[in-house]
């Protein structure tokens, strides 16, 4: 009889590994964690982190081609970047959004013309660059307008050109 | 297991679809992507713009309002992209028999608003501020 009491013995320890406290408690925290973590995977951030371009020139030149339509000075020569708000300045939520096209792969991209706000304007690097840009009487489509109107300070300090991913094309 | 890994990956992308490309380039830049606005200069639409279709005038108001009616969409465009933002973001201030709008019904309303844009928005809003507040306390 001793294979049958191995063989029970066996069973019994499957069962009880599979169906234990900790083992249910395991698997409920893999799920909990993995629930918790999958949004933050940047395949999940279609605004954050769409689809991002190969890149090619100069982001501190008004040539760069993220800055086809900026109009003000470069955050990336004001101790900044051209994704991120120099020290002491504040993002403005709100921005401008049009598309460029980028001559690493001739395609175009979703850019966000958000400007860095809260200390007077930074004065290097300014560009004027005009593509698509519409007259004030179009308020979305138009790069003049003070776009620190979103912050808790509206002084205007720079611009930067965040890509929030590829364009349709039409 | 990857049964459930499959289930929260399904949640996950539903919870974050992208918007549409019109409203990204159109609306986004001042309502955002989540449809919350910067109170009190830039309207918020998330949990709220359901309420105007259910007040007399509030439901031309979506397509008058200067930043749908003069935006560079054409009617059409203008219809999907107003259907798409109150069905996805109406929330709890959806009502319940919510029609789609038409190409031909933006084409009638939309250059036909009030002439005082600004009063019908105070007026609006402050039918839509009541019923939020109510809604909260029930």
């Amino acid at each position: 009889m001793d294979w049958l009491d191995d063989w029970l013995a066996k069973r019994t320890r499957t069962v009880a590994r599979n169906t234990s406290r900790r083992h249910f408690l395991s698997r409920l925290g893999v799920g909990v964690l993995g629930g918790a973590t999958l949004p933050l995977l940047p395949v999940a951030r279609g605004h954050a982190a769409g689809a991002q371009p190969q890149e090619q020139g100069d982001p501190n030149t008004c040539e760069y081609w993220r800055h086809c339509a900026i109009d003000g000075f470069l955050c990336g020569c004001c101790g900044g970047s051209v994704n991120s708000c120099p020290p002491g300045t504040e993002s403005s939520p709100v921005s401008w959004i049009g598309t460029c096209r980028n001559p690493a792969d001739d395609r175009d991209y979703i850019i966000s013309y958000n400007d860095c706000c809260g200390k007077s304007g930074c004065s290097k690097c300014f560009c004027n660059n005009n593509e698509g840009d519409k007259p004030v009487y179009q308020p979305a489509k138009n790069n003049d307008i003070n776009w620190c109107h979103g912050t808790t300070n509206n002084l205007y300090h720079c611009s930067t050109g965040v890509v929030l991913g590829l364009a349709q094309t039409n | 297991m990857a049964r459930w890994a499959y289930l929260i990956l399904l949640t996950s992308c539903a919870a974050v679809a992208a918007p549409p490309h019109a409203y990204i380039l159109n609306c986004m830049g001042c309502h955002l992507e989540q449809g919350e606005g910067r109170p009190p200069n830039v309207p918020r639409l998330k949990d709220r713009v359901g309420y105007y279709l259910q007040i007399s005038g509030g439901r031309e108001y979506l397509v008058q309002v200067p930043g749908a009616a003069q935006s560079l969409l054409s009617d059409a465009e203008l219809a999907v992209t107003t259907n798409w933002l109150v069905r996805n973001f109406a929330g709890r201030s959806m009502p319940a028999d919510f029609k789609d709008f038409t190409e031909q019904e933006v084409t009638r309303l939309r250059h036909h608003g009030p002439v005082d844009i600004d009063a019908e928005r105070e007026a609006l809003n402050q039918l839509v501020d009541q019923m939020e507040a109510q809604a909260i306390l029930q």
